[in-house]
């Protein structure tokens, strides 16, 4: 079982510079909806800024998380 | 039993296709709700393939696109990702006009 802080590290420690906002939809931990701003994102497409995301989440994304809402930003 | 040819068939016979959990009607999971209401609102024809309906075309899919969850948006055999992908797409007028142009040739 991950915590939103769990979720929050793994992003941040997957991604550079990542910042990541972690919300728990269900309060059951295993439905996330995640924000995550990043200037490594700065010229990716939708799909392959997702897919970090993905990476970042590992195994997890396909065993402990049920579901996992993403938006990512590219930062200012 | 799926392969990653009959992905392959499956995404250039539909011009809009989605892999997800239960049917049109009967979607299984809220994700999956959430990309049927988008190719809803869309106002073209389009199909679902419930990956429970077989238990190969879940892996099949997954390595066919290089992405591990569903549901899975097609258009014009792109793969434009999962339903948060499609929704941002949409909202941004994006989808729509790549819907157009998939239908118009």
């Amino acid at each position: 079982m991950l915590s939103t802080e769990d979720v929050k590290r793994l992003i941040e420690s997957g991604i550079p510079d990542a910042t990541a906002r972690v919300e728990d939809l269900t309060g059951t931990s295993d439905h996330f909806a995640v924000t995550v701003a990043s200037p490594a994102f700065q010229g990716k497409t939708r799909i392959e800024q997702h897919k970090m995301v993905h990476r970042a989440l590992g195994d997890h994304l396909t065993t402990t998380i049920h579901a996992v809402q993403i938006k990512t930003v590219v930062p200012d | 039993m799926w392969t990653k040819d009959d992905i392959q068939k499956a995404v250039s016979d539909n011009k809009i296709l989605i892999f997800g959990k239960g049917t049109k009607d009967q979607p299984m999971c809220g994700f999956t709700h959430r990309a049927i209401a988008v190719a809803t609102q869309l106002g073209k024809p389009f199909e679902v393939i419930n990956i429970f309906d077989d238990e190969s075309i879940r892996p099949a899919l997954v390595s066919f696109s290089d992405w591990p969850t569903t549901p899975q948006f097609f258009v014009g055999g792109e793969f434009i990702g999962g339903s948060d992908t499609a929704l941002e797409m949409f909202e941004s007028g994006e989808l729509q006009q790549k819907v157009d142009q998939v239908f118009a040739s």
